[in-house]
This record gives C-alpha cells, sequence and structure tokens, in this order.
C-alpha cells in the first residue's frame, strides 16, 4: 500500500513529459493485490487529462487492468471541453467492455465532435463483455451497439468507419444469439467493403477481413 | 459519402496547423458546394475566399466553375510587399493547395509559374500541388530552385526561421512525381546531410520512393527515436507516404499520437504494395486494430 503511494507521488510530482510517461507507467503496472486504492485510480484518470499521449496510453492501460472498479471514476471525470481527456476515456472504457459505457460510446460514435472520440467509441461497442447479462438483455444492449455501428458507417471520417468496420466484426463474432446480429453485421460490412459504399481502399480492406472471419466462424 | 479519402491531404492538413495562413482562416461552419462557389467569385471579404479556396480542395469539387475560379484566384496575387496587405496571397496559396486535390492537369502550368513567384509560402503550395499531380513539367524547375544544395537553397533566411527554398515540400514533391534520373538523385542526396532533421527526412523520404532503396528507410526510422515530438511526426507520415512496410514495427512502438500512426499504417496498406511483400497487408491491419 506505501509503495502504491509512493508511486502515486511520483505522477503528482512528476516535472517533464518523461518523467511523467516513467511515473504513470510504473503505477499503472503496479501490482495493487487485494486492495485497489481509490487514490490510485483518481490518479490514472487524472493523467488522461495532462495532454501527455504515452502518459495517457499508459494510464488507459493501467485503468483497462483495474478493470470495472475504474468505471465510475471514469465517468465522472469527463470534461467535455478537453476532447484528448475524452478520447483517451472512451478509449479506456472501450477496453474495459463494461455494459455501463454504453450509453457514453452510443452518444460519443454519433454526435461527438471529435474523431478520435468516435473512432475509439466504435472500437468499443463492438467488444463490450456482455456475459453475466441475462439473455434478453444482452440482446437488447448488443442491439443498440449494432444499430449505433451502423449508423457510423456513413461518419465523414474514414478512421471512424475502419473503427467501425472493427466493431462490426465484433458484434458478428460474438458467440451468442448470431442469428439476430450476424446478418446485419454482414450485411453493413458488405457495403463497406465496396468500392460504391466506401472510397477509401484500407477500409474496404478491413471490411473485407472482417467479413473473411466471420464466414470462417460457424454459427453458434 | 467518404469526404477525408486523400493521404496526402491528410499531411497537408497536419502541415496547415503550423501554417502562417492559419490565423485568418474563418469559421469551419458547414457550407454548400454552391455557396463556396459564390464565396470565391465574390472579391470584398477575403476571409471568405480563403475559406471557400479551402473548402473546394477539401471536397475535391468537380463542379465546372471551380477549377478556372481557383485559378483566377490564384492570378489574384501580388508582387511582395512587406509593408502591405498580403490577404491575396494568402488566398493564392490555398488556392494553388486546392488546385493540387481537384486532381486536374490543366492547372499545371498556372502552378508551374507559381514555383517561380517571389512568395516562398506559395511556392512551398505549389510545389506540394506539382507533387500530388506527378506533374513531370515540374522537375526542371524544382531542381532549378533547389540546384544550390544546402548551403543555398537550403540555408535559412536572416529574417524568418525559414529556409531560402521550402526544401522539404521540393524535396517531397521530386519523390512524388517519380522521375528517378541520375541529376534528380544526386541533388536530393545533397539534402540528406541538411542540418535540419525535417529536411532530411523529406529527402529520405523522395529517395526511397525514387530508389526502393533500404538505406534511405534507415535514417528514417532513426528518426523515429528523434527527441522532438514534430521529427518523429515527420518521419513517421515520410514513411506512411511511401508505405515502407518494413517499417511496421518501429511505427508502432515511436512516441507519437495514435492518430498520426493510423495515417501512416493506412499508406503502408495502401502504398506498400511494391516494396515488401513479407509483411502481409493483416499484419499492418492487425496493428492498426490495436491502435484504435
Amino acid at each position: 500500500m506505501d509503495r502504491i503511494d509512493a508511486r502515486i507521488r511520483a505522477v503528482r510530482q512528476a516535472d517533464s513529459a518523461q518523467t511523467l510517461l516513467a511515473a504513470t507507467a510504473v503505477l499503472a503496472t503496479s501490482d495493487h493485490g487485494d486492495s485497489i486504492s481509490g487514490e490510485a485510480i483518481a490518479c490514472l484518470v487524472e493523467v488522461l487529462g495532462f495532454n501527455n499521449p504515452g502518459a495517457a496510453a499508459a494510464a488507459v492501460n493501467g485503468l483497462i487492468r483495474l478493470g470495472p472498479m475504474a468505471v465510475e471514476p471514469i465517468l465522472e471525470s469527463l470534461d467535455p471541453r478537453n476532447y484528448g481527456a475524452r478520447a483517451w476515456a472512451v478509449r479506456a472504457l472501450a477496453g474495459i467492455g463494461d455494459g455501463r459505457g454504453l450509453d457514453l460510446l452510443e452518444e460519443a460514435l454519433g454526435s461527438d465532435i471529435g474523431p478520435s472520440v468516435r473512432l475509439a467509441a466504435a472500437r468499443g461497442l463492438g467488444q463490450l463483455r456482455l456475459d453475466t447479462l441475462g439473455e434478453p438483455l444482452r440482446l437488447a444492449v448488443q442491439t443498440r451497439c449494432l444499430q449505433a455501428l451502423v449508423a457510423g458507417c456513413s461518419d465523414g471520417e474514414w478512421v471512424v468507419r475502419y473503427a467501425v468496420a472493427v466493431g462490426l466484426e465484433g458484434i458478428g463474432l460474438a458467440d451468442f444469439n448470431s442469428e439476430h446480429l450476424r446478418p446485419a453485421s454482414r450485411q453493413a460490412l458488405l457495403g463497406l467493403s465496396q468500392p460504391d459504399g466506401e472510397a477509401v481502399p484500407v477500409v474496404r480492406l478491413r471490411a473485407a477481413l472482417a467479413l473473411r472471419r466471420l464466414d470462417g466462424q460457424p454459427s453458434a | 459519402m467518404a469526404t477525408s479519402n486523400s493521404l496526402s491531404g491528410t499531411v497537408q492538413a497536419m502541415a496547415g496547423t503550423i501554417d502562417p495562413d492559419a490565423g485568418i482562416s474563418a469559421a469551419g461552419e458547414p457550407i454548400t458546394e454552391a455557396e463556396a462557389l459564390q464565396r470565391l467569385r465574390q472579391s470584398e471579404d477575403h476571409s471568405q475566399q480563403y475559406y471557400a479556396a479551402w473548402w473546394l480542395g477539401r471536397h475535391r469539387s468537380r463542379h465546372p466553375e471551380a477549377l478556372p475560379l481557383l485559378l483566377a484566384t490564384l492570378r489574384q496575387r501580388r508582387p511582395r510587399d512587406p509593408g502591405a496587405g498580403v490577404e491575396e496571397n494568402a488566398i493564392a496559396r490555398n488556392a494553388a493547395r486546392a488546385l493540387g486535390k481537384l486532381g486536374d492537369a490543366s492547372a499545371i502550368p498556372e502552378l508551374l509559374a507559381a514555383l517561380d513567384d517571389g512568395d516562398d509560402g506559395l511556392r512551398e503550395a505549389a510545389a506540394r500541388s506539382l507533387g500530388e499531380l506527378q506533374a513531370t513539367e515540374a522537375v526542371a524547375v524544382l531542381l532549378r530552385r533547389l540546384a544550390s544544395g544546402p548551403a543555398g537553397a537550403g540555408a535559412p533566411r536572416l529574417d524568418s526561421p525559414r529556409l531560402q527554398e521550402p526544401c522539404e515540400a521540393m524535396l517531397e514533391a521530386l519523390g512524388a512525381i517519380g522521375i528517378a534520373e541520375p541529376g534528380v538523385i544526386t541533388l536530393i542526396e545533397a539534402f540528406t546531410a541538411h542540418d535540419r532533421p525535417l529536411i532530411r527526412s523529406a529527402a529520405c523520404r523522395a529517395l526511397l520512393q525514387l530508389s526502393g532503396e533500404a538505406r534511405w528507410a534507415d535514417p528514417l526510422v532513426q528518426l523515429l527515436d528523434h527527441p522532438q515530438l514534430q521529427v518523429r511526426r515527420a518521419a513517421l507520415m515520410d514513411l506512411g507516404a511511401v508505405g515502407w512496410r518494413p517499417a511496421l514495427e518501429p511505427i508502432c512502438r515511436t512516441l507519437v499520437e495514435n492518430s498520426l500512426k493510423l495515417f501512416a499504417l493506412r499508406g503502408l496498406v495502401e502504398q506498400g504494395e511494391h516494396h515488401d511483400a513479407e509483411i502481409a497487408i493483416e499484419s499492418v491491419l492487425n496493428a492498426m486494430d490495436s491502435l484504435l
């Protein structure tokens, strides 16, 4: 515990980009044992807003390692004026894959002005971990994810559409209720894989790869 | 539906973040093509013209009036006069940038003339657009402007941090145009020893594009470890523009924003076919997935 406190102090007292990155990486990979410090989570969440990409990436990894405990602190920290921090927060929530992030991910993909935020949201919508939910709720949540991703196929930024293809693959590959979701996700991917539906080659190639993966995977 | 479909456009949008013209850009509110043409046609409000010229390039307008209007805007420039307002020149620079994006070769003669303009910012924009248009006609003029080498064309100006010639843009244009004659190669090679890492990066990028020789990739890969973020970004985008797939691992490791790495990796997928079949597209796509 003392060791964690010292590591939190090291992050807060860092006086250069390099020392912040190093201290964040150490804190993010710490073994918290049985008692995860709320202070450690708060500290990693703060780093998301520091405009230091290396440190923020390390903090995201640390938050994803901490898992569902980090979800509420991340949701509470969201600053609508700081797009960089929002993108990292959405990325952390996408990586944790907790259903509590659904509203945020859905809203972010549909209407956030920052492409990096929409991108992270699309990625996250394809990989929510819903195995603890009962079947009807799970299907309802996944249907919302799918609808948001289908709408994302017409995003103006290629990199967001690329992430949408990855998200659609994730939904289509989910091993439950595939007969509900797989046809719709295949259809959306088909649109992204063809020149008349998608102008950017790398997006078409990624959608085609997703389709091959869906076709190689037998329906559950 | 896809509006942002150009890798080089992205590189230029990035260059725009350090663009001296950026200050007079009008607010980026959504407008229609008809509105953009109308704004370019009038000449009272310069900021509206400036934005309209950018808009037509960004959206790769195919309207028959877009090209003649942009050419007229390019002609609107004045001889350089440091004391006077230079807004016409700023609009001309944006028109030159847009003309590269329309992809119409009939803009080449006027862009070629702009390569000899007194305004180095306009020469820079014209060089980039001629590169985008792969205008072989531009090689001779580019060689002439760069002929004095790093100590002449590449010397710092006394009045600004810029160089005598916009070397970075001109070297990149030579690489993009793709004429690999000995005279071109020799001249570009001289710039691989320039003091400034951004110029070395541009020179290596051009040589790698023209020759496909791995020895020109090594300095770019080394610049991915440079202490300055701006230099790492430039080397990253240069490797992406060439599509140098052997750099996949170093690109993934370098400390640069994921968004820029994704642009560079898109280049590895789309431009990389002719360099290295050893690294499959799927490996690059997997690397892109992990950056999302």
